[in-house]
Order: structure tokens, then sequence, then C-alpha cells
């Protein structure tokens, strides 16, 4: 039996490692990489889709195996057979899916899938999930079922799951990017823990800036090569070279270049408190003590309200009459204007998706439905209101509306849209949602058609058309998968989540993208997320759901100025609030939209106004 | 919406059949089964019922819920309730209409056909009422070690089922999801005739293949990294135990299956008069 080294100062070691996977023609996706990770190290891995850096996972713990080079892991060669069992018992990987990790319908039995597997003994093993669970946080879940908790609570099981093993070191792949900004934090939340209190190695893969932020050395990869390594801080100093990587800079960096555009000399921080203080104190330097910028522009809709969508005391309930019956919604009031470039914002089970899938009758009002469920009045209460909603002239209410039409006129693109592709070729999916609704089209209209949505979702008609829907990339996939749903034209389009799993740079083109239908395409655009960077961005008005209800529906300006009130509700503020709240403290009163951009904008006019006074 | 099908029909109450040892409830539900057939008379039928709505009453799930499992099976029921009723020969003349005779005898095998499937039904429904699919896995896996003497994959089956249950939520929140999109795209499987009907079900299964062979693959990688590598080795962390409702469960069948012994035997010295009329030929 191989001895694994307890004392060697790096516990991973790449030597000029390569590898290629089959189907690639002998492009590599990890190219001659050398690395070394040392104990108690907390190592972040940031890059571009297909970078190579998941096949970095893989290659640790022998789920790959190198072309050529050496891994090391622990004193013990990867690529000798009998070392791999070993190796994975000190090397735990927590994977992107939390619903693809879990072997078992209870928690603790899936914890204890682990040591089941290496021998461990019985009465070892229960104090083994005692402890990982505690250590995540998750105690008293142990006899529920995985399926039933959210994307954060399944993970940070996952993350017990590979812990109960007792490994040295743990890595997360992707770890967060299914997760809405709550499981996101409860998950790094449990990772730093574990690296800090228990001196665990942690490699963190991720897209997101922020979280690679928290390591104590980050590497970058970009064509199976690493390209740059060092500090958090270090590395985002390089913001140009990032951009070259097909990663984006951190907003924070984003905002201090624009500053710096304007001479304040600001130096490269990475937390809002510390910015707003720089800024503070180059205020002060001027002797300003009190500013107050102009206030926000506020986005004019100009509307024919032809299209207006009107939700009035909305209600649903999933398996009603069953013991596992929840309210998902509890009477929903909601308008939104012909024109707008919505925002739904709300963390995942808070009814958001429910509610979208009745704006084109998917989920039907009751009043609707074939055979009507008749909701009596119970004795001494008052008759239960029926809900309500239009969209247009449609009237879903009523049972003879036309409801293949309102759903060509309703388009609807659901989350990871990329996994209902199932046609033979980009051109046979993109026409089957307009074959579908348009029966008497030519062959040459439809062929036009299916032109043309391709074109705007940016995709080269000629080149993909014939190719399979399977072979395209990631983002290819789902801009084929939204091409599918707008080439009906319809005037309104839903998106769930539009931007999720992507990289960076793939969520900004999404975005791009959105704002380029909302011009050309559609009247109105209705966006479900979590991300309220994005929400601030991008949307001319916004909802906040929580637990079924509709707390807030204002302007992303109005809704963030309430930001106390979203972070109690669980929810986040975008940066820029977090330094305007920083700065207000300190008496300068910074009214912006919320962008990165325009909040830059009047932090200089307010700077150069106090230079001329 | 389809989620909780996994669930069965589990019915979430605490009682003293929910906490008997799922082993104990499979081997019940056979020797139940076992009597059932054994019986040749009412008497033994009776017994069975009386131990039955023991069993429902010591479940506390509502009657109800035990009789609607045999909804599924009433066509079935009633089907070859008919053809007894009509084909059955005996002595005793009934009714007799155009081609058709009905015989006492045949009455009388008709009740006692129906009660057993009923009472088979209803034993089978009780057992997963009280019964988690992962209670009754563990208690198949468990009831099936003997068999790895024969080298039959003891633990790769369990392992098998074990999954399939943890996916069975997964794939139907995924099928509801693929189903609800293509809908939005047009797609119409409501309407048009049988093979319209089928050729509309592909965007389903399409995307839904390709969604867990995906899974399929990452499940494997994960198992992978937790150092699965077979039942060599392996230990289980969880043991099933016996405790007193066992011991009491395993009195009552024994007591049962001796019972509907004797009623065969002796049957005929009780009460003979009745005996004779609802005798089975």
């Amino acid at each position: 039996m191989a001895e694994i080294s307890t004392t060697t100062e790096n516990v991973i070691t790449f030597e000029n490692v390569k590898f290629s996977y089959p189907a690639s023609d002998g492009a590599y996706a990890v190219n001659g990489v050398d690395l070394a990770v040392r104990r108690g190290e907390f190592l972040s891995v940031i890059g571009h889709n297909g970078s190579g850096k998941s096949t970095l996972a893989r290659l640790v713990n022998g789920l790959l195996e190198a072309d050529s080079g050496k891994i090391t892991v622990l004193g013990l060669d990867v690529a000798e057979g009998k070392n791999v069992l070993e190796i994975r018992k000190h090397v735990g990987i927590v994977f992107q899916n939390p619903d693809n990790q879990t072997v078992a319908s209870i928690v603790e039995d899936d914890v204890a899938f682990g040591p089941e597997n290496i021998g461990v003994e019985r009465g070892e093993i229960g104090r083994r999930i005692d402890w990982a669970l505690k250590a995540v946080g998750m105690e008293e879940f142990r006899h529920s079922t995985p399926t039933r908790l959210s994307g954060g609570q399944k993970q940070r099981i996952a993350v017990a799951g590979v812990l109960a093993v007792k490994p040295e070191i743990i890595i997360l792949d992707e770890s967060t990017a299914m997760l809405d900004p709550k499981g996101r934090r409860e998950v790094i939340e449990v990772v730093q823990k574990l690296n800090r209190e228990e001196g665990m190695t942690v490699i963190l893969i991720t897209h997101f800036m922020e979280e690679a932020l928290l390591a104590d050395r980050t590497i970058v990869m970009n064509r199976g090569e690493i390209v740059l390594s060092g500090a958090p801080e270090e590395i985002f100093e390089n913001g140009e070279k990032l951009l070259t990587y097909n990663l984006c800079l951190p907003r924070i960096t984003e905002i201090i270049k624009t500053l710096n555009g304007a001479d304040m000399g600001i130096n490269d921080v990475l937390r809002p408190e510390e910015l707003a203080a720089q800024i503070t104190g180059k205020f002060n330097e001027k002797g300003i003590c009190e500013a107050q910028s102009s206030p926000a522009r506020t986005a004019e809709i100009s509307s024919a309200h032809e299209w207006d969508i009107d939700v009035k005391n909305l209600t649903f309930t999933y398996s009603r009459k069953s013991p596992f019956a929840t309210k998902a919604l509890k009477g929903i009031t909601l308008h939104i204007d012909d024109g707008e470039f919505f925002g739904i914002i709300g963390h995942t089970g808070s009814g958001k998706s429910t509610l979208v899938q009745h704006l084109n009758a998917l989920i039907k009002l009751p009043q609707a439905e074939k055979k009507r469920r008749k909701v009596k009045a119970k004795r001494g209460r008052p008759a239960p209101v029926l809900p309500e909603i239009r969209v247009g002239a449609f009237d879903l209410a009523d049972r003879k509306t036309n409801f293949k039409e309102l759903r060509a006129n309703v388009g609807m693109v659901f989350q990871y849209p990329e996994y209902q592709l199932f046609a033979e070729s980009v051109f046979a999916d993109v026409a089957f949602g307009l074959k579908n609704f348009r029966k008497n089209l030519t062959d040459e209209q439809v062929a036009l058609a299916v032109k043309e949505s391709l074109e705007i979702v940016g995709l080269d008609y000629a080149e993909v058309k014939d190719k399979s829907p399977f072979d395209l990339s990631g983002g290819q996939k789902r801009r084929v998968a939204i091409a599918g749903v707008i080439v009906t034209r319809p005037n309104v389009l839903i998106l769930d989540e539009p931007a999720a799993g992507l990289d960076p740079l793939g969520k900004k083109e999404i975005m791009e993208l959105l704002h380029r239908l909302h011009r050309e395409w559609c009247r109105t655009v209705v966006i479900v997320s979590h991300d309220m960077d994005e929400i601030a961005e991008n949307c001319t008005k916004a909802a906040v759901i929580s637990r079924g209800e509709v707390v807030m529906c204002d302007s992303p300006a109005a809704l963030f100025a309430r930001g106390e009130e979203l972070v109690a509700l669980g929810l986040d503020v975008p940066l820029v609030c977090k330094i305007s709240d920083e700065l207000r403290r300190s008496g300068i009163v910074i009214d912006s939209d919320c962008t990165a951009e325009n909040f830059a904008e009047k932090v200089i006019e307010v700077y150069r106004e106090a230079g001329n006074a | 919406m389809l989620n909780d099908v996994t669930f069965g029909q589990y019915y979430p109450v605490k009682s003293f059949a929910h906490r008997t040892d799922p082993r104990t409830k499979l081997l019940a539900l056979i020797a139940f089964i076992v009597a059932l057939f054994l019986t040749k008379n009412f008497y033994g039928l009776a017994l069975c019922l009386i131990v039955l709505a023991a069993a429902v009453i010591a479940s506390r799930v509502p009657l109800g819920r035990v009789l609607r499992s045999v909804k599924a099976i009433i066509i079935l029921l009633i089907f070859t309730a008919v053809l007894n009723l009509f084909f059955h020969g005996g002595e005793h003349l009934l009714v007799h209409w155009w081609i058709i005779k009905i015989y006492r005898e045949g009455v009388i095998f008709t009740v006692f056909f129906i009660i057993r499937l009923f009472l088979m039904v209803m034993a089978s429904a009780l057992l997963t009422l009280t019964t988690t699919p992962v209670e009754l896995t563990d208690g198949i896996e468990s009831l099936l070690t003997p068999l790895k003497w024969i080298r039959f994959p003891v633990h790769e089956l369990a392992l098998i089922m074990s999954i399939a249950l943890r996916f069975i939520p997964t794939l139907i929140d995924e099928t509801n999801r693929i189903v609800a999109a293509q809908k939005a795209r047009g797609a119409d499987f409501e309407s048009g005739n049988i093979f319209k009907r089928i050729k509309a079900i592909v965007p389903i299964l399409i995307p839904l293949l390709i969604s867990a062979f995906r899974r399929a693959e990452e499940l494997g990688d994960a198992m992978d990294a937790r150092c699965y590598s077979g039942s060599k080795n392996r230990t289980k962390f969880k043991k099933l135990k016996f405790g007193w409702r066992d011991i009491i469960c395993a009195l009552v069948f024994a007591a049962l299956i001796t019972g509907v012994v004797l009623f065969n035997v002796y049957a005929a010295r009780i009460f003979p008069e009745i005996y004779e009329y609802i005798r089975l030929s």
C-alpha cells in the first residue's frame, strides 16, 4: 500500500501536465500546467467557460488521466492506478449540479455513502455524519429528503457527503454556479470556515469574481494554461489583461477605473466599504464634508398600453389536497406596463417561476380550466376572490380565450432553455414553435423567420442551420433556444434566469442580446432574476417577490434605496448601493440609478463641482 | 403536478404499523397472502379480515385511504366476477335466462373470490401506506442478503433501487419543466389521434433522455470521487433492528396461518348447517 505523506509542504503538484479530450482533435484542454498547492491554502481558480479549470479538478483525483506530465497528490503519483483510491480519500470534489451528486433519498444515508465505501465501521460513520452535518450547518435536516431542500442546502449536503470521507483537500468545481445569492453565501461561508478552523486546503473553481477575491491566491486560466497567478488584489489590478482572457472585471474595479479616468487617484480596493472610505477621503481633502448629487433620472416609458399585463389576487397552491400542499402564491397583484424591461426578483422558492407561468397560461386560472374546480364559500366567511389576469387584449380568466394565440404572443424562455432542445438540426428546432403556432406558412416564410431570429440572437444562419444543436457550445445552445421562442415574434418575452450558469462574459452578452430584442423585436421584456446587479443595470422597473407575495414594486433606484428591507428578506443589494450607503453615512449623497456607470459619473460630477466652488 | 408520486401512497403518521421493521411487514404481507390462498372456506377468510382490520387500526391510516387502493383494480375485479358468476357450474340453479345460467355455488364462489382479492390488494396498499420507499428498499436488500451466497449482486441491486428512488422526483420535475417549455412553444399534447400524440412526445422524450444520461454521467463522477468501488470492503451504516413490535407481528401472523389451517380441517364441524350452505365446491 502506498503511503501518503503528511508532512509535505505542497499537497498538490502539477509538472508540465497536458490533457486533451478524445473528441477534441488533439486540442489541449490543459496545456502544460505547472502548479503547486500549499497545505492549508485557499486557492481560487477563474477562467472563462472551456478554459480548462474543471478539467484540472478531475485530473487531481484521477477521474481523468493526464496525457503527459506528472501530478502528485500528498506525495502520491496519480498516474499509478493503485494510488487512485487512496488519493480520492484525501481529495473531495463538490460538483456543479446539486441534484446530481446525491445517491440516497435521505440526507444521513447520503452522507454515509462515502465512509461506507471506504469501509469505516458503523459507530464511526455515525460520528462522522454528526460532525459533517454540523460543519455545514444542516443538523436539523438529517432525516429530510434532499429533493425537498433548496439549492444551497442541497449543495451543503453534497459538501457534507465529501467531508464525511475526511479529506484534507476539498475542491469546489463551480459548486456555486447554479445557486441563488443566498445559497452561494451559505456554501462559501462553510468552505471558508473549513479552511480557517479545520486547516483544510480549499480549491475554489468559480465564475464569480467576488468569490475569487476571498481566496489567499488566485490563478487565472485561459485555453488550458495558467496565465496569471497571485494574490487576488494583484490579479484584479491587471484589469486590461483579464479582459483579453475573456473575463470581466469585478464591478468595483470598473467603478474605480472610471473614477481614475477623472484623475481622482483612487487605489485599487476590492471591498465597497474601502472604496467609500477612499472617496470620502478624497472629498475631505478638497474640504467637502457634505455634498449632494443631482437627482437620479428616472426612465420614462412611453407606451401605448396595448400590451399591459395586469395580475390581480393571484393565488396558487401546489399538490392541493395532499399532505404536501404548499402555497406558492398568496394573492399577487401586479401591473407591468407595455414597453417595460421588467425585473422580477426573489430567491428560489419565492414563487416567481410559478407567477410567470401564469402569464402565458401554462398554469391556467381555475376559472379557465375545462373541469372547473368550484371554490365553495365556507359558511361564515366571504366568498373567495377569484384571481384575474389580463395580457393585452387576452383575458386569461375566460375559458374561451384563444390560449394558443396568447402563447404565440407571450414568449417564455425557461431556466437553462438549452436543455429543451431536441431536433436533429438547429433549423428544425427553431422552426418547431413557429410551425406549431402558424400552420399555414409556406416553407420560404418559415425559412425567412428562422433566419431572422437566428441572426438577431447573434448566430450565423448559414453556418449553424444544419448543425445538430447538441454540437454547439453552451452559450450558442442558449441562443438557439431563445431563437426558438422569439421566432413567433411575441409581443411580450418572459425569461426565467436568462443568464444562469454562464460565465461573466456570457452573462454580459446575453443581457446585451435582451436589450437588442427589447429595442427591435418585442415590446415588453420580463426577466426573473436573483442577481441584483443584473436587475439594477438592466431593468426599468422591478418587483420583489418573497414567500408568494409582492413586497415592493418600483424603479430599481427606488427599490434599492430600501436596501435594508431587501437584506431583511435575505436578498442582496447591488454593489453600488452598498457604496452609496457608506457615503451617505459620511454626509455625501450620491443619487444614482444604481448602475456602476451612472454612479461613477455622479461621483465625478460632485467632485468637480466642489473643486470649482 | 406529479411531484409527489415517489412518496407513493405513504401516509405520514406515527403508528405501530409505521414503526414496525420493513422486513417484518414484507414477510407479514407474504404470510397474509399465503393465508388467503390456503383458506378454503369463509371462516378462514373472516379470520384474515379480522387480522387486516386490526392492522388498519394499528396503522392509523383512515379506512378511506386503504379502500381507495382497490379503485385501481375495480375493472379487473368486476370483469372476473362476472365471468365467474356466469361460467361457474353447480347444482342449485338460481337464474336461468336465455343462455345465462347462474348457480348458487357460482354466487358463493364469486363472493369468496372478490373478498379474497379485496383483502390482498388492501394488505399490499397498507404496506406502502405505512412504509416509505426507502425503508422498503432497505428491507428488500436485507431480506435478499442470503442470496449473496449464490453470487447474486444484492448490493448492486439495492444501490440501483435506491438511486432510482432518489431520481424519480428529480426527473419528474424535469419532465414537468420540459412539458411546460414545449407547450410554451405551441406543442399540443392533448388533441389529435394516437399517432399524432405519439409524435408529440418526441420533443419531451429526447431532452429527457439526454438529461438523464448527463445526470448519470455526473452522478458516476460524483460517486467515483466519493471513493465508490463496488461492494468490496464496504460497510453499512444503517442496520435494521427487530423490536417488540416485530415479535407481536410474528405471533399474530403465525396464529393467522395456524388458524386458517385449523379452519380448513375442522370447519365442517362449526355450525354445520351454515357451513354446508356456503361451502365451496
